[in-house]
């Protein structure tokens, strides 16, 4: 399995969909990761999207992403434990290191806990869009707002498995050696070769007239039921999540003691956002057009 | 006669931080609607000219040109590759590293976009080109999900979705198996003939595109050394430099017989014409096998295997299984060539050979340490220099002495291999020996060499085992041919058996005396002639 996730062509609404209209349906999940740091909201939003890639069938590229972002997620806990001394109920008391009390209270946990679970949910929505929507069609969407820098984003989401795989070949080569050599001498020399692969892929640009590039027009395209159904849901989650921000929904507060909204306000937006991550694709067992990878 | 499409005044070019030209003096003119092989060694300039021709060189690689090449009229000097574009399309060897959108239909429609073609011209062309190289299937799948041969086809389609009038291709059979390396040099010939367009390309298999050109230029050092069409080429090759004649052509010279054949079948009509097509004869019997040569005491001992695979399987958690039950034993001393095609488990093979992998049943057991050199030796290379991979013995053994403080990227591939070969061999002899498509890319000398370096170490004892598509080096170096399907072996024998029993997995000259004799290379085939000749 990929180290990264990577863009998979697949036969659901998801994929099937124009890319605007996939990027905004995972950026809606991702609006509520940045919105809220309501515990109940930002699991609902987590579980959303554990069902949005399970229906997409990204589950194994979510696990990538997810995996890309517990060290993370473990270190905000972490620190947050040790740093923040705020919080009335003290769970450990690790005595004075350097000059300093190391009590850990459980509102620090839980303040680094939702830190952690927004790196996740924010993650989630990345490995979901990379797994999901196809760099090509985003290249396509943005060549007129800026072509080069979509095209760097496009090249990067096509090249990272070739390197992976130059990496796991050279890897391999290393341990055939009699003396296998230093592990920074192999990461310096796929280093190298990625750089090798980049002048390649220059050359390749260039003689294809990438240095006379003009802003080239997208075709239009109608709406697919599967772009209706995905636009309708990131509408109505963004709108939800936004209208609750404005009158106050989804309140948490970490000290000094722990104050979890858990009104029928943030229960209504966490099922709305537990369900945006499988309406889209129900019932969408037709044909879907899309050519099996 | 029509404008030329290219055109060549004492064109000159040295790279950058060379100490001398790729390219000298260099007058031609190639016609539109031609096709045009070029030839020549390593490090000859082929490489060099179809960079100028597409402007690469010298706009991204730098360096001093001097003289005139035109290309569709433009000049290479004044303009870059981005202008060149839309007058010569450019495939290269690798498809990885040429691909850069993330399907056929994305890919084939770029340099369209870049021409600024609006969205009708882009989708027409790139149906057109798909439909043209028979790729339509293929458009919306992900290109890292396409076979080498595929991925090349589309690099092919990119190239002409613009109908350029000349297409360059470097060595584009080079990182396929024969099959999709001869389709492709086939589709580029029926391209030639139905759109018209000039092609240039630069092949080291001349064999396999012979037949399919009109005219052969010869590079060395950078100058021209012949021009002409296939069959006076390889006259002049037969006398002036037989490791560029093919198989064929060597068979008919060592026979004494002229002129030269381009094609097999035209060998084949002339030999039947004369009455010099041997009958069926009995393969020779200096090539036995392990199992004829090998051990047949009775009472006695049988010695240790190289190595030897016990029923052994690869299975993959979530796929097909590799290697089915396998069993096979490797003699100390015996050169071994591991056919078949592409998915066969060939690689697989190998990398159980040197424990890289562990079988899911069965076992492999060695007879000491395994050296294994897999397909690509820049893999192995990791130094800046020559001299920190392998010292100044191994350099010598590699034949690069005095070159220790190369850097072993700047070093062609033929040197890369030998270098990445002493590295795997660290100086000592190994049981066994694994080589994994050796000789990709590689010229006819180099090749040569290798064999000649493999037989070194089996005559100190290791075993050697090469996994290869190349039947004419197979038949050099091996005496024993295994043929790998589904995992399994599907044909062990004697190399003179096994490859000449069938049509794919054999060499030119068994093609064209029909297997007769079990003669593989030129020499063997040219004793058989001869024997036809006196009857």
């Amino acid at each position: 399995m990929s180290l990264v996730p990577t863009y998979r062509r697949r036969p659901t609404p998801l994929h099937a969909a124009r890319a605007g209209i996939g990027i905004c349906y995972c950026a809606a999940f991702l609006a509520v990761g940045v919105l809220y740091s309501n515990p109940l909201v930002l699991g609902g939003a987590l579980a959303g999207l554990v069902l949005a890639a399970t229906c997409a069938g990204a589950s194994a590229e979510l696990r990538s992403g997810a995996r890309l972002a517990l060290p993370v997620a473990v270190l905000l806990v972490v620190i947050n434990a040790l740093v923040y001394r705020e919080g009335n109920t003290v769970i450990f008391r690790g005595g004075e290191v350097l000059g300093r009390r190391l009590d850990v209270t459980l509102e620090s946990l839980a303040g680094g806990g939702v830190a952690a679970l927004r790196v996740l949910v924010v993650a989630g929505a990345f490995a979901l869009y990379t797994a999901a929507v196809d760099p090509d069609a985003v290249l396509g969407l943005l060549r007129r707002v800026s072509y080069r820098s979509a095209l760097t984003g496009s090249l990067t989401t096509r090249l990272i498995p070739v390197l992976q795989r130059d990496a796991e070949r050279m890897i391999e080569a290393a341990r055939c050696r009699p003396r296998p050599p230093r592990r920074g001498r192999v990461v310096l020399a796929v280093l190298a070769r990625s750089l090798d692969r980049a002048t390649d892929v220059a050359a390749a640009l260039e003689v294809r007239g990438y240095a006379r590039a003009r802003p080239g027009r997208g075709r239009r395209r109608p709406w697919s039921r599967h772009d209706t159904r995905l636009a309708a849901t990131a509408l109505a989650v963004v709108v939800t999540a936004v209208a609750g921000k404005v009158t106050g929904a989804g309140a948490f507060v970490a000290y000094p003691s722990l104050a979890v909204a858990h009104g029928p306000r943030e229960l209504g937006l966490a099922i709305l956002v537990v369900a945006a991550g499988a309406l889209p694709f129900a019932g969408a067992r037709a044909r879907l057009g899309v050519a099996g990878a | 006669m029509l404008d030329a499409v290219l055109l060549a005044r004492d064109f000159t070019y040295t790279y950058a931080d060379a100490d001398r030209p790729a390219l000298r003096d260099l007058s031609l003119e190639i016609e539109p609607g031609s096709f045009t092989v070029v030839a020549g060694g390593s490090g000859s300039g082929k490489s060099t000219l179809l960079r100028a021709a597409c402007g690469l060189v010298p706009h991204f690689h730098g360096g001093v040109a001097s003289g005139e090449l035109e290309v569709g009229g433009l000049s290479v000097r004044d303009a870059g590759p981005s202008e060149l574009a839309a007058v010569c399309g450019t495939v290269f060897q690798d498809p990885e590293s040429q691909l850069v959108m993330g399907t056929p239909r994305t890919e084939i429609g770029l340099s369209l976009e870049h021409r600024g073609e609006p969205p009708g011209a882009v989708a027409r062309g790139v149906e057109e080109a798909a439909l043209a190289l028979g790729i339509a299937p293929l458009l919306d799948r992900r290109l890292e999900s396409l076979s080498g041969g595929e991925q090349q086809r589309v690099a092919l389609a990119s190239a002409l979705a613009g109908r350029p009038q000349l297409l360059v291709l470097d060595e584009p059979t080079s990182q396929l198996d024969p099959v999709a390396g001869d389709e492709l040099v086939w589709l580029l010939r029926r391209l030639n003939e139905e759109w018209g367009t000039a092609v240039l390309l630069a092949e080291h298999r001349l064999e396999r595109c012979l037949p399919a050109a009109d005219r052969v230029l010869v590079l060395e050092d950078g100058a021209v050394v012949s021009d002409s069409a296939p069959a006076p080429f390889l006259e002049w090759a037969a006398e002036e430099r037989p490791t560029l004649a093919t198989p064929a052509a060597t068979l008919f010279a060592r026979a004494g017989l002229r002129p030269p054949p381009v094609t097999v079948r035209e060998a084949r009509d002339r030999l039947r014409a004369g009455g010099l097509l041997p009958a069926e004869a009995e393969p020779s019997a200096d090539r036995a096998t392990s199992e004829q040569r090998g051990w047949r005491g009775v009472g006695r001992r049988r010695p240790a295997a190289a190595l030897e695979f016990r029923g052994v399987w690869h299975e993959l958690r979530d796929g097909p299984a590799i290697l089915r039950g396998l069993d096979l034993r490797v003699e100390p001393g015996e050169r071994v060539v591991i056919m078949g095609r592409n998915g066969a488990g060939k690689s697989t093979l190998l990398r159980h050979a040197r424990g890289l992998l562990e079988p899911t049943r069965g076992r492999v057991e060695r007879g000491g340490e395994v050296a294994l050199l897999m397909q690509n030796p820049g893999d192995y290379l990791i130094h800046e220099r020559a001299d920190q991979e392998v010292g100044e013995p191994g350099l010598v053994a590699a034949g690069l002495a005095g070159r220790g403080s190369a850097n072993p990227r700047d070093l062609s591939g033929g040197e890369r291999q030998r270098l990445a070969l002493e590295l795997v061999l660290a100086g000592a002899t190994p049981a066994v020996v694994c080589l994994d498509e050796p000789t990709r890319g590689m010229d006819r000398g180099w090749k040569d060499e290798l064999a000649a370096r493999l037989g070194r170490l089996a005559d100190d004892g290791a075993a050697v085992l090469v996994a290869t598509h190349d039947t004419e080096f197979a038949a050099h170096l091996a005496e024993r041919a295994v043929l790998l399907g589904q995992g399994d072996v599907i044909a062990d024998g004697p190399v003179g058996e096994v490859l000449t029993g069938g049509w794919h997995f054999s060499t030119d000259v068994a093609r064209v005396l029909g297997g007769a004799g079990g003669a593989l290379t030129p020499d063997q085939g040219a004793v058989l002639l001869e024997r036809e000749l006196v009857q």
